[in-house]
């Protein structure tokens, strides 16, 4: 009976999927489908982000990640138009009949080397018309002709010129985007997680620029395929290789030099790149002599191979690191390494899948030879992830996929190195987790001028057995002393030790996304666009810059995941046929279970960081605008942010006020106003020129509010956190790049780039200290300034 | 171990970087409050029986080397195992002394000032402290291996949780040199602090020489001043820099019961020490 009853239902769920299915395409039944892959006419190098649409219709689509596209139409004569930044646009007639696959080359405007010709960041269809939001995209073109300090290109300081996103001063690692904190930055590197992405504290990025082939921020509006971090997630794609012939770049710089080789293989059906940069040591240390050095190298690797129209492999690593020795009192190492296997496989010409596995790892170690002990610590992870696309019509397609990453977090061992050492041997508790998704996200064109991207992210999260974990009386691992008024640790009361097999605590969340795109007329359109994101890993770090020591941390019994709520509205317009455009967004953004640290919090070598911390949250909100001038010989952009971003500590648990009498306070990263200018000036087929000119609200910092004797010293007195702030910052960066004349028939191409990083010499505030003078005693304010005015000069090839 | 670490953070930073000067920097100012520095340390071998209180307000962070010493207080230390009950003579300098404290080791002592019709109090215990095992003077080791440094060592005794003072004061030079100790990581060992000086002409920082004299006391300190005190030194030496802590108020065991807003700074210690003179050769 039941079952009877339960087939018969079934055909009407059916019936009812089909009929919703099918409203999605006008006529579906009359339509067509052409697919195919978009590659560069002269490296071979698939295309992301491309744009392909039948002229004179509303149809279109935009390549994936690998170049591939789907769209369909109903049968009839177009023009299909391929349109790219920077490339040629391709019109092609065709006679749509039957479904058909239609592979193209595109080629650039022109094939000199880092030549700028930068149009349109995307035809004005794509940008009016996707939902897509909050998004930055660049050219790397684009970064390589801004003025750079030392000559060096840096895609991460490239990023910061554009609205909502900053960084906490020269010499300090990694960005933030919409206020938003370090470790909330999902940083990809062909998909595998990047933790650290700087060398030499933040002096330069760990993308070697001759590597990458494309990226994309997504600053809110993230993706149901993204996950694990609240703020931002920065896409960065490494190049294939050139699959038609042998190549050479390179470049000799002040501070280092690079060298990228790729080339076909497999005979033509694959290609490689292999990519390699290093710092010549002891430069930085002139003054600081000759017994120490610092260095950094990195290693790209990538190759691919086709196995037939609808498989290909693609094999991608990344290794680099720093080296610091200093005297031989203390040396130390750190850096990422990454290697991800993908196998790209379209089963037919709607559906696209890729498989990926994933291995990356970020670690340090320390060595402090006067005291005779190393230190290390590392994070790693193992991730497997699926994903799949799904061309079901033009007004209708679907994302899908899911992932799972195996964490294993070393937060610290202390090895004694000699006999003689005081130091005993330690371990923390090492831990693991398991952090799994599934999505769903649908792109759906409701009308002619409405287009809808929304999908959920089920995310779940398993703090993994295998460790002790102390035991608190009133599970309290701190409380409020309300006579001396202030947050005390307290000591455990047990200890328990979880089994491997056994799960200390899980977590899952369901994480909407929407956005909206309503096209008001050919030139404009408004979007809207709402994300909710939870992260179950943090980054733990109680300095206002974080260090390459900081150690990550899973979610737990203490530690909550960070749930982040982003509301977000745009207008975006281009003006005369292209050449110019505006992009202006207002921002919400909420993130529940912030932690930060009680007052005299110590991180280092702490197995039970649950003593040091409070969970609290976090707001930020703003405004964005970005003004660009895409086309002829001068282009550029302006852009300005005005924003506010605060966070809120309560006792909780621990009773009492609070961080800062639980009262809101400027986090780190609030910059009240934000102004950049970037300019790029082709003056003739030599000469070309780029400038950058930058403002900021300084840096919220906590400065002394008085002073007392005590022990011999003047100590000084602080109020409440973050309530004072660094001078303001601004400087002016121009660049000149001079090509000789290119003889037609050689290979080889070369360039000179003389850049002078801050023209004005002005000494920017990283760090203002306070402290008595040596010798007089009396109390003074100490400004540390990185970089003056820097010239530098680079040479650049291609062979 | 932060020590070692927020050196290491330091030098990593100062290596990369360019320029530092003195810049005029406009500071929040806030009132004005009591400064108790009650220090009662115990040399071991003596009696103990001599002791001083020093108080005085704080004052504007630019407001350089006028002491404000605070006058007409009422101070007293009592024993509570003992109920003996000892007080202090305003010598009005802002010093006060007595020459009649008994220490006992373990036992609890709790200050109390009256200060302005305002009633202070703090409490604290007094620990025992380990003898120094030697006091050397090396070049090889240190952050400079040509550089005079002078090394201290004690043994660490196993198995219980120790806290420590060291302080060194250069006869020649202004400021001292501070450390907070625990245990933590080298339990039961003998274990070993160097105090060097690096030349810096901008700070007008000298190297060691030869006939230089350094003051030197270790003392046993309890968990919390423990705490207090690597607080205060590590924002002492490098409050402001990036990869420093953001630097926040200093909470001492002293409190103002009858306006618990007006709390004093400072802090009420009762500890035992060693202390030794060294001379450069």
């Amino acid at each position: 009976m039941t079952k009877q009853k339960r087939s018969r239902r079934l055909p009407w769920l059916w019936t009812g999927l089909c009929l919703l299915l099918g409203s999605f395409g006008v006529h579906a039944q009359q339509n067509f489908t052409i697919s195919g892959n978009v590659t560069d006419k002269i490296n071979g190098e698939t295309l992301f982000g491309t744009s392909i649409f039948l002229e004179g219709t509303s149809i279109g689509a935009i390549t994936n990640e690998y170049g591939f596209y789907s769209l369909s139409a109903p049968a009839g004569k177009y023009t299909l138009v391929f349109s790219h930044m920077g490339y040629k646009e391709i019109s092609v007639p065709i006679d749509l009949t039957q479904n058909q696959k239609m592979d193209m080359e595109v080629e650039e405007f022109s094939t000199q080397l880092d030549e700028v010709e930068v149009t349109a960041e995307e035809p004005e269809r794509a940008i009016l018309r996707k939902p897509e939001m909050s998004v930055s995209k660049l050219n790397i073109k684009t970064v390589k002709q801004m003025p750079v300090v030392l000559g060096e290109v840096d895609i991460i300081k490239s990023l910061q010129i554009l609205p909502g996103v900053t960084s906490n001063g020269e010499g300090s690692s990694g960005f933030h985007v919409r206020g938003g904190a370090v470790d909330q930055n999902l940083v990809l590197l062909d998909e595998a997680i990047i933790y650290n992405t700087s060398h030499l504290l933040g002096f330069f990025s760990v993308f070697n620029a001759d590597a990458v082939k494309d990226l994309k921020l997504y600053k809110g509006g993230i993706p149901a395929k993204f996950g694990g971090r609240v703020s931002s997630v920065l896409d960065v794609r490494q190049k294939d290789g050139n699959s038609k012939n042998f190549a050479l770049t390179g470049g000799v710089g002040a501070i280092s030099s690079r060298l990228a080789a790729e080339g076909p293989m497999f005979n033509n059906r694959g290609s490689f790149l292999v990519a390699g940069r290093g710092s010549y040591a002891h430069l930085f240390l002139k003054l600081a002599g000759e017994k120490n050095s610092v260095s950094f190298y990195d290693l790209n690797l990538k190759t691919n191979y086709g196995i037939d129209k609808n498989n290909k492999l693609y094999l991608s690593g990344y290794f680099g690191r720093d080296v610091f020795n200093f005297d031989g009192s203390f040396s130390s190492s750190y850096g990422n390494a990454s290697g991800n296997l993908r196998w790209n496989h379209i089963f037919n010409d709607r559906l696209f899948s890729n498989l990926s596995l994933i291995y990356s790892k970020y670690d340090y170690e320390l060595g402090i030879e006067d005291f005779e002990f190393d230190w290390i610590s590392s994070i790693k992870n193992y991730n497997a992830k699926y994903d799949l696309k799904y061309y079901f019509s033009d007004a209708f397609k679907l994302d899908f996929g899911i992932s799972t990453i195996k964490y294993e977090f070393d937060p610290g061992q202390i090895k004694p190195t000699g006999p003689n050492s005081a130091i005993n041997e330690l371990q923390l508790d090492q831990k693991r987790a398991l952090e799994s998704a599934a999505y769903i996200n649908a792109e759906h064109k409701l009308t002619d001028r409405l287009t809808a991207q929304y999908g959920i992210r089920f995310s779940h999260f398993n703090r993994m057995g295998g460790q002790p974990l102390s035991i608190y009386a009133n599970d309290q691992p701190l409380v409020y002393n309300s006579t001396l008024r202030f947050y005390q640790r307290t000591d455990p009361v047990d200890e328990v030790t979880f089994k491997k097999s056994e799960s200390i605590k899980k977590f899952s969340n369901l994480e909407p996304r929407l956005s909206l795109a309503y096209q008001l007329n050919d030139y404009s359109s408004v979007k809207l666009g709402y994300s909710r994101a939870a992260q179950y890993i943090h980054l733990l770090s109680n300095t206002s810059s974080v260090t390459p020591l900081d150690v990550w941390t899973p979610s737990g019994n203490y530690i909550e995941p960070q749930l982040s709520d982003q509301y977000a509205l745009g207008y975006f317009r281009n003006f005369r046929d292209k050449m110019y455009s505006l992009e202006a967004e207002v921002y919400y953004k909420t993130v529940d279970n912030r932690i930060d640290y009680i007052d005299g919090s110590d991180l280092i070598g702490n197995n039970t960081i649950e003593t040091e911390i409070l969970n609290g949250e976090s707001r930020a909100y703003g405004l964005e605008l970005l003004m660009r001038k895409n086309e002829g010989k001068f282009t550029g952009w302006v852009s300005y942010t005005l924003s506010k971003s605060e966070q809120r500590t309560p006792g909780g648990i621990a009773g009492g006020p609070g961080i800062n009498n639980g009262d809101w306070y400027n986090t780190p990263f609030d910059r009240t106003h934000d102004v950049s200018v970037t300019g790029a000036y082709q003056f003739n087929e030599k000469w070309s020129f780029g400038a950058n000119a930058i403002y900021q609200t300084g840096r919220p910092v906590t400065y002394p509010n008085g002073q007392y004797q005590y022990e011999g010293i003047s100590v000084a007195s602080y109020s409440e956190r973050n309530a004072d702030r660094l001078p303001d910052y601004y400087r002016l960066d121009l660049s000149a790049t001079y090509r000789p004349n290119k003889k037609p028939h050689k290979r080889w191409k070369g360039e000179w780039v003389f850049s002078l990083y801050n023209v004005f010499n002005r000494k920017n505030a990283a760090s203002i200290s306070f402290g008595q003078n040596f010798e007089t005693g009396a109390n003074e304010a100490t400004r540390t300034a990185i970089f003056g005015m820097v010239p530098s000069l680079t040479y650049n090839f291609k062979f | 171990m932060k020590r070692y670490y927020n050196i290491l953070i330091l030098t990593l930073f100062i290596a990369v970087t360019s320029c530092t000067d003195v810049v005029e920097v406009d500071v929040p100012e806030a009132p004005s409050r009591l400064t108790i520095e009650a220090s009662l340390d115990w040399e071991k071998g003596t009696t103990g029986n001599n002791q001083t209180i020093l108080l005085s307000t704080s004052t504007p962070f630019y407001d350089n080397l006028s002491p404000a010493p605070v006058t007409g207080a009422v101070v007293s230390v009592t024993n509570n195992d003992s109920g003996a009950v000892f007080n202090f003579q305003d010598q009005n300098d802002g010093r006060y002394t007595t020459n009649a404290f008994i220490p006992i080791l373990g036992n609890s002592y709790t200050l109390n000032v009256n200060y302005n019709g305002e009633r202070y109090t703090g409490t604290e215990t007094l620990f025992s402290v380990t003898d120094i095992s030697s006091i050397t003077q090396s070049r090889e080791d240190g952050e400079d291996d040509e550089v005079l440094e002078v090394n201290v060592s004690f043994e660490d005794p196993e198995g219980v949780e120790n806290y420590y003072f060291l302080r060194f004061q250069s006869r020649n030079d202004r400021l001292p040199e501070l450390f907070d100790i625990k245990d933590e990581f080298i339990d039961g060992n003998e274990a070993t602090f160097y105090y060097e000086k690096i030349e810096d002409e901008d700070d007008n920082i000298k190297e060691f020489e030869p006939g230089d004299i350094v003051d030197i006391k270790l003392l046993g300190i309890s968990e919390d001043y423990y705490n207090y005190m690597q607080l205060l030194i590590e924002q002492f030496e490098s409050a402001g820099d990036p990869f420093s802590a953001t630097p926040v108020p200093l909470v001492g065991n002293c409190i103002n019961e009858d306006d618990a807003n007006n709390a004093p700074y400072g802090y009420f210690r009762v500890t035992q020490m060693v202390q030794d003179t060294f001379t450069f050769e």
